[in-house]
């Protein structure tokens, strides 16, 4: 800071003299809220969660199929419909997982 | 710059925490954690240490999701501090945040200074005058003579936690003063 002119000076006085206050600190306990958190975050779904989703999929695909069969669609084609996006779901599902475990990457 | 220990450290640190051990993300955050909370105080001000600690939770938290993603091809502290910056910024931003009110700490100083009330009121407008006009500058400006004048970071410090040369965090502090002194003589405090 040697380079400034007078003027430079005056401003850097002022500001070393009204910004003296204390510096605060980060709190002690910091690290451990933030690891707490992370742990928190990291979990996966709770169980109780896991088993409502699959009763609640469950019953959407009985309802889908009765409702299916009710306006004349084959077996076939209703199971297209009702399996195909669930095989999709499960193979992004495993791509996102294992991704270095594909035949087709070195 | 950090020194080159420092960055290999890291760098190993981040090959560790990348293969999964938290051991690694743990040391990793508690090389970081005060020059986080550093940063994210000098964007939003004296008077918001507990929102500065926020933004350094977050900050961390951010990184653990992302750390798969970083390449290494900047510095990790480099990469951590930009997102303090960018956090802090944008938290700023949506809070519109305002100057606090004067405390209980400045008013005992201000009970216990040797001159006199007049004095002392006069030293006390100045200062609120300055702060406003500080808070009116860039973004990095005002970072920059926070980090400098406030919270005691040399200016080679100033620069690593900005992510800029050496130069130009000296320009910034230059420029910085240039301005304030044009916006006090405005204000009529032309004897600073």
């Amino acid at each position: 800071m040697s380079e400034m002119d007078p003027r430079q000076i005056e401003i850097d006085s002022l500001l070393r003299r009204s910004m003296a206050d204390p510096v605060p600190r980060l709190s002690p306990d910091f690290h451990q809220d933030l690891s707490r958190e992370l742990r928190r975050r990291s979990q996966p779904p709770h169980r109780f969660g896991r088993i409502v989703l699959s009763g609640y999929g469950a019953v959407s695909v009985v309802a889908c199929i009765v409702v299916m069969r009710g306006q004349g669609l084959g077996w076939v084609p209703i199971a297209v419909i009702t399996l195909g996006p669930l095989a999709s779901l499960e193979l992004v599902r495993r791509l996102r997982l294992a991704p270095l475990k594909l035949p087709f990457r070195r | 710059m950090p020194p080159v220990d420092a960055v290999d450290a890291d760098a190993q640190l981040v090959a560790r925490a990348q293969a999964g051990d938290q051991d690694a993300f743990a040391q990793l955050f508690r090389r970081h954690s005060d020059q986080v909370f550093r940063l994210a105080l000098s964007i939003l001000g004296r008077g918001f240490s507990a929102e500065a600690e926020e933004v350094a939770q977050e900050v961390f938290l951010k990184v653990h999701h992302a750390l798969a993603t970083f390449r290494g091809e900047a510095e990790i502290g480099s990469w951590i501090y930009r997102i303090t910056f960018n956090q802090a910024v944008n938290l700023k931003a949506r809070a519109r945040y305002q100057r606090p009110h004067l405390d209980d700490t400045t008013l005992s100083h201000a009970a216990s200074a040797e001159p006199g009330p007049h004095s002392l009121l006069e030293d006390a407008q100045r200062d609120r005058c300055l702060a406003e006009c500080i808070q009116t500058l860039p973004e990095v400006y005002q970072s920059a003579l926070r980090l400098y004048y406030w919270l005691g970071a040399s200016v080679a410090e100033v620069a690593a936690l900005l992510d800029v040369p050496e130069n130009t965090a000296k320009s910034y502090l230059h420029r910085a003063r240039q301005l304030l002194d044009g916006m006090l003589k405005q204000k009529g405090y032309s004897n600073v």
